[in-house]
């Protein structure tokens, strides 16, 4: 059988299991703790060119991305966008159904994959991340992520104080 | 959501964490679990089959990898050989100009599927000669 990379699509969805079984062992040799950890530096390294595309274009980045991530693996998704906040709701997370459909193991840490990943990828761009809800039997979600308010300067809060006095 | 599309480096990655926690070793032996906890369908494929459930197991997984490579069977002598013309999972990394591959991302295969055939009586013999082009191929032989 002779193959050349053009003749399939890149699309091998057995590997949500691998990464089942990756975040399980981590989670059994060094604690929860460090699957956030783990995920959290991966997510820093790997979406560095996104977390740039947020800081310059916006939240609107991130929504392209996700309606990608989801396209392409077959997942519905329906999203309430402003410049300032975006919702978006998963029908069902398309690795949970993979690996319920295959039997795979779906460590009770995958919620992960959503939740601390999408807080790596805010992180220093000006917006949160919130998973607001999650059913682990199917990944069913809401995420929602917000633009942070600017804090007020010490300086301008002192001299309101002055001005009050 | 992490994309399948997305694994690769997630695993390189995970290799990464692993091994500044506990160094190389740390790693291996999250390799031998993977090929205990995760590749019970080659076991069972070529536990049923033979050599041949080597061919099926690798048409499933490198057609949906993308992969470049020719892969031969030969039921008579009891031999299957993939030549990887381009591994999908290092050429990504490799191509990739913010990620930096684990550096010993490709001895995972070895160490993975070795696990698996050996004990059910196959001799694996692999050549990562050309890893860092993405290269590499193995063979497998069943023994009288």
């Amino acid at each position: 059988m002779d193959r050349r990379a053009a003749d399939n699509p890149y699309l091998h969805k057995d590997f949500h299991g691998a990464l089942s079984s990756g975040i399980d062992y981590v989670a059994d040799r060094f604690g929860e703790r460090a699957v956030r950890d783990y995920l959290y530096q991966f997510a820093d390294v790997y979406y560095a060119p996104l977390k740039e595309q947020m800081k310059r274009r916006g939240l609107v980045a991130l929504k392209e991305h996700i309606e990608n991530t989801y396209k392409t693996e077959g997942g519905r998704v329906a999203i309430d966008f402003s410049e300032t906040e975006m919702t978006v709701r998963v029908a069902a997370c398309p690795a949970v159904m993979h690996m319920r459909e295959k039997g795979y193991k779906v460590s009770p840490h995958f919620v992960e994959t959503t939740g601390t990943v999408n807080k790596a990828i805010c992180e220093g761009t000006g917006y949160a991340a919130e998973l607001v809800e999650y059913d682990e039997e199917t990944g069913r979600s809401i995420q929602r992520f917000t633009k942070i308010k600017k804090p007020q300067r010490k300086a301008e809060n002192a001299e309101g104080e002055r001005k009050i006095s | 959501m992490i994309s399948c599309t997305e694994f690769i480096p997630a695993y390189s990655e995970l290799f990464k964490f692993l091994d500044q926690r506990g160094g190389k070793a740390e790693v291996v032996r999250f390799w031998e679990h993977l090929s205990d906890d995760f590749l019970g369908n080659l076991k069972t494929l070529v536990e049923q089959k033979g050599i041949r459930g080597c061919w099926e197991y690798w048409s499933h997984t490198l057609n949906e990898e993308s992969a470049d490579f020719t892969m031969e069977l030969g039921e008579d002598a009891g031999e299957f050989r993939i030549a990887m013309h381009h591994c999908p999972s290092k050429g990504r990394l490799l191509e990739s100009e913010h990620i930096t591959p684990y550096a010993h991302y490709c001895e995972h295969c070895d160490l993975l599927y070795r696990r698996v055939l050996e004990p059910l009586g196959y001799k694996y013999e692999a050549d990562m000669s050309e890893c860092d082009r993405a290269r590499c191929g193995f063979k497998v032989t069943k023994l009288k």
